[in-house]
């Protein structure tokens, strides 16, 4: 009872609640409905995360304890583990210093002391200290050294005072180029490495288009070529290229589709040449105009396609995931679906 | 000067060259750099899940700074007694008086910390049932939330959005009726209690073509999405190559290029005297 | 002839390390050597323009930061053109997230903001951060905001904040805007927030993800898109200040036909192969 029924007790009287909190002008209801129920959800969606970190901790010190293959690299796992939470936890790293009572007079000097420990640039730090009587230096120390080094520097020229960041807040902190260690490390480490996993993917998009993507039936045909008209047609480049250019491509295209299926060539050729002759007089009266005709202009024609068979793909696709997500949840409220307690 | 800036900019393109060194073979820099996402990753999320949602929201509404004047009592200091206890293993997560943000005590946030702590139980064989509890939760109030939300609006909006504009012009009626053939034509696609014969079977395959057109464009956009995020990164190597960083670029390439050829040379060879 | 078709047929199946060469270099040389190409506004960025240009001056735009450092290239320039269009017409802006780096990025993006206008935080901005949670947040806004938000970015009360007086949920605001690389994003604005409670809504999302929203935004639920890098080079052209992603649409463009070239050419040999297989 206690590993399955409670489970799915609370499913279905979650579910239940949590759908009909929608229908229910009830206060009591309502406020468990809009406010706590879903503050919960993120609290034991945190404690999920904090689950999940653990849990990749201890595979990992395992894979180091029983030095499987490549346990060398697990070291650098736990390493990275504990300097990301030794910088939220432990070591909060952010120390910013505000400057008051600077006479005039010293505004340039004080802004030269200010730019050279900070990097920063003296005309905007001579601003800052006009429009502010209470300056805060546009730089977060990670040490209290640090900043008291340039409080003394400074010292002489107002009152300086030395406050840490907040904890919580020292997560996000960030002055001019600088933050807490957090900061840094998600700037530094956290940031270049996911950014770069996904450009991966550029390459191996590329590599798959030249190696695998072909032409083998009319579906085929239809996918690729909507792929390449948005390619061309979303970019700057797109517009350069020249509709009638297009147009001829598609006529001797189309030449070469149909050559297969008529048996007389005389009757492909003519077809083609008549095609040809008939773009060539157009563009001729048109003088030649570099946005039309729109059917073969690639940034009208992607945006055709954007706009309606595109839409109606993916408007299929939404309703039948919205049918099937309803027909599931539906299957959850009511206790049939118990696959997340383990069972088929 | 070695400043953090500095410092984190060597960081930096190392850890980017390490990841882009894949696109020659797997190899030491990658999985280097691969497993110091894993770890630092999951170290940077349970920080901020803490910070953000944990602290304020969890230990804020079960021992908040109450209001001065508020009277008290022995289940009050009893209570307190646990926050002063926590509060001298982190100071910062469990600051003195109380977490600011709050008016009174919710007892009722004891649940969610209750389920919370049964979610790690997962990590003991035994006890590890006890997370069914929390997930049972989790999984209720998304299927709650999920059947209204996609119901209203993946389903009943998009079905009222696929109605035909009768009073505009003769080009928005005809793209109208193809987004209303496409839509009706694809989701017959979907439709498999029936077999894809004749007249059925003949508009499902015009469906599979608004289909097919919807894919392409879908690749479409995927290309340009991950070009874009090469163009990102190519651009931060660029501006790590400069004078100010050292050309950090330029030295790191050259090194790891270098330690590459000399790590395939003597991988090489030693598959060659296998083989031997 | 035959040789020539040998050699096609040959670099149909080339190491797949030399598409990787050329397809960096494609990226790379523009980058290094910027061609100036002229950006041409699509009828959706125009309409997510005209939509935050219609709003009156002092209206509360809220606007939810759910992108990261990986998709920063593609969003990031959209909210630095957005938030400039928003202070430039005197909006109200507040600030979420519903992922937990979306905190940084807003963070970044309003230290942009600090350096370009005269700005001042709790007047003209607040920042109230990520919450977790996915669709339960934006339920949370659209319900009951100041029990989600207690604090802001700053550690500050919410109450203590000027411009939060008056905002209890989602329909409070004027407008909405979605910077969204995915799962939680402008799907979940629209389910659980913007269309139940009426509230227009514009978003600016990776490219990756436009064909999941187009059909919202064919049906008016969402009032036009910036899709990808493109969009935000054509926004940033819309609110004239040419940014990051204008000076990356070279390096995008030339990409884009080298990986088209590709397509086409593996065609080529895949229809030469197969025909000398047929004549076989």
């Amino acid at each position: 009872m206690m590993k399955r029924q409670i489970p799915l007790l609370i499913v279905i009287v979650v579910g239940l609640i949590t759908l009909f909190g929608h229908f229910f002008s009830n206060q009591g209801i309502q406020n468990f409905v809009d406010n706590d129920s879903t503050q919960w959800y993120d609290i034991i969606a945190s404690f999920a995360i904090f689950l999940g970190a653990l849990n990749l901790l201890k595979l990992q010190l395992m894979k180091i304890y029983k030095k499987q293959n490549n346990w060398q690299y697990s070291i650098l796992a736990v390493l990275g583990f504990f300097f990301a939470l030794f910088a939220g936890f432990l070591y909060r790293g952010a120390y910013t210093v505000s400057l008051s009572g600077v006479a005039v007079e010293n505004h340039q000097e004080v802004a030269g002391i200010i730019a050279t420990g900070t990097h920063n640039n003296v005309a905007l730090i001579t601003a800052g200290l006009e429009g502010n009587d209470d300056y805060t230096i546009p730089m977060v120390f990670m040490t209290e050294g640090g900043a008291e080094a340039l409080g003394e520097d400074l010292s002489s020229y107002g009152a300086t005072v030395i406050s840490p960041v907040q904890w919580g807040a020292h997560l996000t902190v960030k002055l001019g180029n600088s933050g807490s260690l957090f900061w840094w490390i998600f700037n530094y480490i956290f940031t270049p490495l996911s950014a770069t996993m996904f450009a991966l993917l550029a390459f191996f998009v590329a590599s798959a288009s030249y190696r695998a993507f072909r032409i083998r039936n009319f579906e085929a045909t239809l996918l690729l070529s909507a792929g390449i008209i948005l390619m061309l047609g979303r970019v700057p480049v797109g517009q350069m290229i020249s509709p009638w250019f297009v147009g001829f491509i598609f006529i001797l295209a189309m030449g070469a589709v149909i050559a297969p299926m008529v048996k007389n060539k005389f009757i492909t050729v003519s077809i083609v040449v008549a095609g040809i002759a008939i773009l060539t007089v157009w563009g001729v009266l048109t003088g030649w105009d570099s946005t039309r005709p729109a059917i073969f202009y690639f940034p009208v024609l992607q945006e055709w396609i954007f706009n309606v068979p595109t839409t109606a793909g993916a408007r299929a696709i939404m309703i039948g995931i919205g049918l099937g997500i309803v027909g599931t949840s539906f299957r959850i409220i009511i206790g049939l679906e118990r696959s997340f307690l383990g069972e088929k | 000067m070695l400043t953090a800036e500095l410092l984190g900019a060597w960081f930096s393109v190392f850890l980017t060259l390490g990841i882009l060194s894949y696109l020659y073979d797997d190899n030491p820099f990658y999985k280097a750099a691969e497993h110091i996402f894993v770890g630092v990753s999951a170290g940077y999320w349970a920080s901020i899940y803490y910070w953000t949602q944990v602290q304020p929201n969890l230990f804020g509404r079960l021992w908040p700074a109450l209001p001065e004047g508020t009277k008290t009592g022995f289940f009050h200091q009893l209570w307190y007694g646990i926050y002063h206890f926590l509060g001298y293993i982190s100071s910062g997560s469990f600051p003195e008086g109380g977490i600011q943000g709050h008016a009174e005590i919710r007892m009722i946030y004891l649940i969610p910390l209750i389920l919370g702590i049964f979610m790690l139980m997962r990590l003991i064989p035994k006890i590890g049932w006890l997370a069914r509890w929390a997930i049972a939760y989790i999984v209720g109030m998304a299927a709650g939330l999920r059947f209204y939300g996609f119901l209203n609006s993946d389903v009943m909006e998009q079905i009222k959005a696929s109605n035909i504009n009768f009073s505009g012009n003769g080009i928005v009626l005809l793209n109208g009726i193809i987004i209303v053939i496409g839509t009706l034509c694809g989701l017959l696609y979907f439709f498999f209690s029936k077999e894809h014969t004749g007249v059925f079977g003949k508009l499902s395959k015009v469906g599979i073509y608004f289909l097919m057109i919807s894919f392409g464009a879908s690749f479409g956009f995927a290309v340009m999405g991950r070009i874009s995020l090469l163009i990102g990164r190519f651009n931060d190597l660029i501006e790590y190559s400069g004078h100010e960083f050292h050309n950090a670029t330029f030295w790191l390439l050259g090194i790891m290029i270098l330690l590459l050829f000399i790590w395939a040379f003597t991988g090489k060879n030693k598959q060659d005297k296998a083989a031997a | 002839m035959k040789k020539f078709i040998d050699i096609l047929i040959k670099l149909g199946s080339v190491d797949r390390r030399y598409i990787f060469v050329l397809v960096g270099l494609s990226v790379l040389i523009p980058l290094i050597w910027p061609i100036n190409i002229p950006i041409r506004a699509t009828q959706q960025s125009q309409n997510v323009f005209n939509a935050i240009e219609g709003l009156a001056p002092n209206s509360k735009v809220l606007v939810s930061f759910e992108y990261g450092p990986s998709t920063k290239p593609e969003i990031h320039p959209m909210s630095l053109a957005l938030l400039r269009q928003l202070f430039e017409n005197g909006l109200k802006v507040y600030a979420t997230a519903l992922w937990p780096d979306g905190l940084f990025m807003s963070a970044d993006a309003f230290g942009t903001m600090e350096s370009e206008y005269d700005l001042e935080y709790g007047v003209d901005y607040v920042n109230l951060g990520f919450r977790p949670g996915n669709e339960a947040v934006v339920k949370g806004i659209a319900a009951d905001i100041p029990t989600l938000y207690t604090t802001d970015t700053r550690g500050i009360q919410i109450t203590a904040i000027p411009m939060m007086k008056g905002i209890h949920d989602v329909k409070d605001f004027d407008f909405v805007f979605s910077l969204s690389a995915g799962y939680p994003g402008t799907k979940e604005w629209v389910q659980y927030a913007c269309d139940p409670h009426n509230v227009p809504m514009s978003t600016g999302c990776t490219s990756i993800q436009v064909t999941e929203v187009i059909p919202y935004v064919e049906h008016g639920q969402v009032k036009g898109i910036l899709a990808g890098m493109p969009g935000a080079a054509e926004y940033e052209k819309l609110v004239n200040h040419p940014g990051l992603a204008t000076g990356m649409m070279a390096a995008q463009s030339f990409a884009h036909l080298v990986i088209v070239a590709f397509i086409i050419f593996g065609n080529i040999t895949y229809f030469v192969q197969r025909k000398r297989d047929q004549k076989k």
